[in-house]
């Protein structure tokens, strides 16, 4: 049974499918995150696939800030894909807000919403990045699983001090998301 | 037991039951003589079916020959008829009723007599197990009909049961359908076909709304023509072969090296009779119609039965025309018909409609095995007689049960079912599933019939082509009615239970375990009864028995084997699949995807749509009626059919 | 008793046959697209990803007909391993087509539902097929039983060449490869999310792949009964069938089911089988 049981994990981090939700963004990151599947960064040989069904993957990738309306999509999409899981957190709109940080309908980033794992900051990052990302994530779910070390965060240079606290806020996230009407409703 | 006393049982005492039962007023009386009759009668047919093949001669009822005694019964029932034409104001029903009158007339008295004396009764495998299945299903139908009608009056705010009439025209049909299939005299058999004609129009009208007596009148007019059919049948069998004993005239035809047009023409008209009864297209609207007649009626009658009447009489017949173009000419027919009303099926979402057609279809295949006339077809169309009826049967009446309960017929109603009517539900499952999947009866019959076909010699082609259509549309419909039934949101489902009528419910249940037993035991029933009825008519009648691949059939070692290694392999897996089943825990329930807008409200559940309305989900199977619809095929598939009926009768004439 | 011996060991390798083919196909699909693609032996990783998944699923009927989808196609497998009679294998295949199709309508789900009905017409498209592939096996053999199919000494492929194209309408379709890809499409390609399979998940959805991968065996075995005779013919006709159908996915866009069903699939593909079955007739 450990013969098997060790299979399987070895075996979830050679087949990680993602499921790619866009919080509200321009697209941008969107873009270089479908980039990976082409045959230029060809990310389906690490065996991504990227199955449109959360139900079906293991690696969430989110792209755009969070807004009122979206977040309870993020919280589902999240909620209903089964563990294990991991979430890559993509572009600076989804670490932080980015640009948009603290305007009146965005929730500054997905780590608010669900628990993050991996943060890919760039504007939009380069599919490289974002192929390091999905790795890190595995890393991360390996550590997880006890088969490897816990991921040594990378930072960006100026990152060294004063590094803004990133820790998952997702247990304390303000409830200040109760059902609001649309906005521009007059 | 004497042999005679077992038919007495099985023929005559329906009637005198049904007469006891016209004047029981009382519903507990009513619920104890029904019963009591039923049990009386299934043990008979059943010993009868045990003691095997059988001749019986009945000289004289009551004193005078049986002969006169059923040529006065005929021409009485002939004149009921026409004045039931005539009260209904329809010339066509009096005028070909008319004509009947004049054929029987003409048969009794101008035409020369029997030369030799007939056999009252001359019963094969065909015929005994056909008995049990009458008496048995029919039986189980009937008790279903005990508590269904009390609700069914209850709903129509009756203030007068009408339930002795009911009981009473239904126990005629029962004797008649079992005197149908054991007598060999073509004229009794006559007076029985008339009969079930007769209870099938006072049954269609039982409810007596306008619908209903438009529909009865329907059905009464096609099968008059079929019986038209059937005296001119009966005319010119008596004409050119001088017996109207269905053993002799077999005898006679197939002794014949030449069948000639002029000698084929008589079962040209049995073949049109036998269209009109079993539905066949272009009669089919008279079937569909009838499902406005209560339950019971549509399990009983209308498919595990009196339809079958039809297929029965052209199985009797066919060695008759074995060889012939004019079997082809059945054949392709009866192919056609399979898969115009396959077609036709999956456009409906009206549950008894979707049945309806179905047993159209399942008919065009007996008949289209009827047609190909070997050996082998001809036991792929018993098996596929037998099996069809009782799970026909039982699917009726699970779709009564369900439309009392949520009133309506609708499939896209039925969605959930399981969380209603657990028990139904499972059982209507169990029934789907044995219409079409391996290892029960009616696919090893769809099995044997489509080996049957690809062995033909004539025509094979075309025919294939159409039953491989037509199975594929089968499994669309089925298919998604199945997967309906058991949807649900909940993990498990906790239902609470309703209350139906314990006769309903002890009738589901036999008849649910009775098709499930009856197809574990396909090996013996088809090696006790419908091999030997098929080697006995190639037998008895010096005919080659080609196509007849004794290894290759069921009924050898090997077919037990293949039989019982599916059965027993398919059963552990779904037994193992079930067990996993029940253990998924509830930590594992997940809603459906809705693109993460899934929301549960009042234990529907729906998402949220655009304002933050909340949207239940709306799903619903495909019914495509704009490319299968009835509106869109029948009048092209009737004017095929119609033109299939004149190169047949006409290729003759 | 030997049969039965070499048949299970057959079925016990055939997940494994059918994992590996799988994995060339993502492989040579993705060399055709100019990418490197995953590892051959990557089927292999999911199923085993798949398996160690969290369950999640709406009801229970879904883990019932995961199973059931699963047992048919091992026991439709097994018959072909064991030469038995071709037709009784097709109704065993459907029972596991019926009870998939039967899981996604149970739950309510839209994708489910509407990949269900989709799926309901895929089958509608390559049964008719199938059957009538299977009667000409009969007229060229005499009998339904595979094993008759090694009693003679000329390949089948001679005899009915266009019944082997008609197969190849049915191969595509339960490759689940473009064109007909309409209810559920194959790994990388989504199609209303996953179509027929959405709701199915985890342990489940491995359980459905499996049974896919014993379908992909056995419908290459039926092509490679076309040419018995020797065992390189046999896979030159797999590996060229194989090919062409990956080729013709690459190239093809999805087509809508009206045209699947009234043009490109069941009449084109039964319009062959019923020229070869008449030549055969006549013949």
């Amino acid at each position: 049974m450990g013969f098997v049981d060790n299979m399987i994990k070895r075996s979830r981090l050679k087949s990680p499918w993602i499921v790619h939700f866009d919080c509200g963004s321009c697209n941008g990151c969107d873009i270089e995150v479908l980039a990976c599947l082409t045959p230029m960064y060809d990310v389906e040989r690490f065996g991504v696939v990227n199955a449109g069904n959360p139900k079906h993957a293991d690696v969430l990738l989110v792209t755009g800030t969070v807004n009122h309306r979206n977040q309870h999509v993020l919280k589902q999409i999240y909620e209903q894909m089964p563990s294990p899981k991991a979430v890559v957190s993509i572009g600076a709109c989804n670490l932080s807000g980015g640009v948009f940080k603290d305007t009146y309908n965005v929730l500054n980033g997905a780590y608010n919403i669900i628990p993050v794992d991996v943060f890919v900051p760039g504007c939009p990052p380069k599919p490289e990045a974002i192929i390091d990302g999905v790795v890190q994530a595995l890393g991360v779910l390996k550590a997880k699983m006890g088969l490897g070390p816990e991921p040594v965060t990378t930072f960006m240079p100026g990152d060294e001090d004063g590094t803004p606290d990133m820790t998952p806020q997702a247990e304390s996230a303000p409830e200040e998301a109760p059902e609001k009407p649309l906005q521009n409703a007059g | 037991m004497k042999m005679s006393t077992l038919v007495f049982c099985c023929v005559a005492l329906p009637f005198i039951m049904g007469l006891v039962l016209y004047f029981t007023q009382s519903c507990s009386t009513r619920k104890l003589i029904v019963p009591a009759a039923i049990t009386i009668m299934a043990v008979a047919a059943v010993t009868l079916g045990a003691n095997g093949a059988f001749r019986l001669e009945v000289g004289s009822i009551l004193g005078l020959s049986a002969d006169t005694v059923f040529s006065v019964l005929d021409l009485l029932l002939l004149v009921y008829i026409l004045g039931i034409g005539w009260k209904l104001g329809s010339r066509l029903i009096m005028g070909m009723t008319l004509l009947q009158l004049v054929g029987l007339l003409y048969l009794k008295f101008v035409l020369p007599g029997h030369e030799v004396p007939i056999t009252a009764f001359v019963a094969d495998g065909l015929s005994l197990i056909m008995v049990i299945i009458i008496t048995v299903v029919g039986g189980l139908i009937t008790i279903y009909g005990l508590g269904y009608m009390d609700l069914h009056e209850e709903h129509l705010h009756l203030r007068v049961s009408r339930q002795p009439r009911f009981f009473a025209i239904i126990f005629c049909f029962l004797g008649a359908m079992n005197g149908l299939v054991l007598c060999n005299n073509l004229s009794w058999m006559f007076l029985f076909w008339e009969i079930t004609t007769l209870c099938s129009f006072m049954l269609i009208g039982h409810d007596q709304t306008d619908e209903s007596k438009a529909n009865a009148q329907r059905a009464l007019w096609m099968n008059v023509l079929g019986g038209l059919a059937f005296v001119s049948a009966m005319l010119f069998i008596q004409k050119s072969l001088g017996t109207l004993s269905t053993e002799l005239v077999l005898q006679k035809m197939t002794s014949l090296d030449v069948k000639n047009t002029a000698i084929l023409l008589p079962f040209a008209f049995f073949c049109l009779a036998a269209f009109t009864k079993s539905a066949q297209v272009p009669f089919e609207s008279w079937l569909c119609g009838a499902m406005v007649a209560p339950t019971p009626v549509s399990a009983l009658l209308h498919s595990a039965t009196m339809v079958k009447a039809g297929t029965y009489l052209l199985l009797r017949m066919a060695p008759a025309f074995a060889g012939t173009t004019m079997s082809t000419i059945v054949a392709l027919f009866g192919a056609f018909t399979f898969v115009a009303t396959c077609i036709l099926a999956v456009s409906q979402s009206n549950a008894k409609k979707v049945l309806a057609y179905s047993t159209i279809a399942n008919l065009g295949l007996i008949i289209a095995c009827v047609g190909i006339n070997t050996a082998a077809s001809m036991m792929a169309a018993t098996t596929i007689i037998i099996y069809h009826s009782v799970s026909k049967g039982l699917l009726f009446m699970c779709v009564g049960a369900i439309e009392q309960r949520i009133g309506s017929r609708d499939i896209e109603d039925m969605r959930g079912l399981y969380g209603k009517m657990p028990r139904t539900a499972i059982i209507t499952v169990i029934g789907i599933f044995t219409m079409m999947l391996p290892p029960f009866g009616m696919l090893i019959g769809k099995w044997m019939a489509i080996e049957a076909i690809a062995r033909a010699t004539q025509a094979m082609t075309p025919i294939v082509f159409f039953v491989a259509l037509g199975s594929a549309f089968t499994v669309l419909f089925w298919a998604r009615w199945a997967g309906v039934l058991v949807s649900s949101s909940k993990m498990h489902e906790h239902p609470t239970y309703g209350h139906p009528k314990p006769s309903v419910m002890f009738a589901l249940r036999s008849l649910c375990g009775l098709a499930v037993v009856f197809s574990f035991i396909s090996p013996l029933v088809l090696k006790t009864f419908v091999e030997p009825s098929v080697s006995g008519v190639y037998a008895r009648f010096n005919m080659q028995a080609e196509g007849f691949i004794p290894g290759a059939t069921l009924t050898g070692a090997e077919g037990y084997v293949w039989i019982y290694f599916l059965f027993l392999l398919l059963g552990l897996g779904v037994w193992y699949a079930w067990r996993e089943a029940r253990r998924v825990p509830e930590s594992s329930h997940a809603q459906p995807y809705f693109s993460g807008l899934t929301e549960v409200k009042d234990g529907v559940v729906g998402f949220r749509g655009p304002m933050n309305v909340f949207e239940p989900v709306r799903v619903s199977n495909f019914y495509l009626s704009q490319y299968f619809g009835e509106s869109k095929i029948t009048r092209a598939i009737d004017i095929i059919s119609t033109a299939f009926l004149v190169v047949l009768v006409g290729g003759l004439l | 008793m030997l049969t039965i011996f070499s048949a299970i060991g057959g079925l016990i390798l055939s997940p494994l046959v059918g994992g590996l083919l799988t994995g060339f196909d993502r492989r040579i699909t993705a060399r055709l697209q100019s990418r490197i693609g995953p590892p051959l032996l990557q089927p292999f990783y999911d199923i085993l990803k798949l398996l160690g998944k969290q369950p999640l699923v709406t009801n229970a009927w879904l883990v019932f007909s995961a199973y059931v989808t699963l047992i048919s196609s091992a026991l439709s497998l097994l018959l072909f391993f064991m030469g038995g009679d071709l037709l009784l294998l097709f109704f065993v295949l459907t029972v596991g087509a019926v009870f998939q199709v039967v899981g996604a309508v149970c739950v309510p789900s839209p994708y489910s539902n509407v990949g269900a009905q989709r799926e309901l017409l895929l089958m509608l498209a390559y049964e008719p097929i199938l059957i009538l592939v299977f009667v000409g096996f009969a007229m060229c053999t005499g009998s339904f039983s595979i094993a008759a199919v090694f009693q003679l000494d000329q390949p089948l492929l001679l005899k009915m060449p266009l019944l082997f194209l008609a197969l190849g309408y049915a191969l595509t379709i339960k490759l689940r490869k473009s064109p007909f890809d309409i209810a559920a499409s194959h790994h990388g390609h989504q199609e209303l999310v996953r179509g027929v399979q959405t709701e199915y998940s985890g342990p489940y959805l491995a359980l459905i792949e499996i049974a896919h991968w014993l379908d992909l065996v056995l419908i290459l075995g039926l092509c490679a009964m076309f040419w018995h005779t020797s065992v390189v013919g046999m896979a030159v006709l797999v590996g060229a069938s194989l090919f062409t159908e990956i080729l013709i996915d690459n190239i093809t866009a999805r087509l809508t089911w009206q045209w699947m069903v009234q043009k490109k699939s069941l009449l084109l593909g039964m319009g062959l089988a019923l020229v070869n079955l008449l030549w055969l007739y006549v013949a």
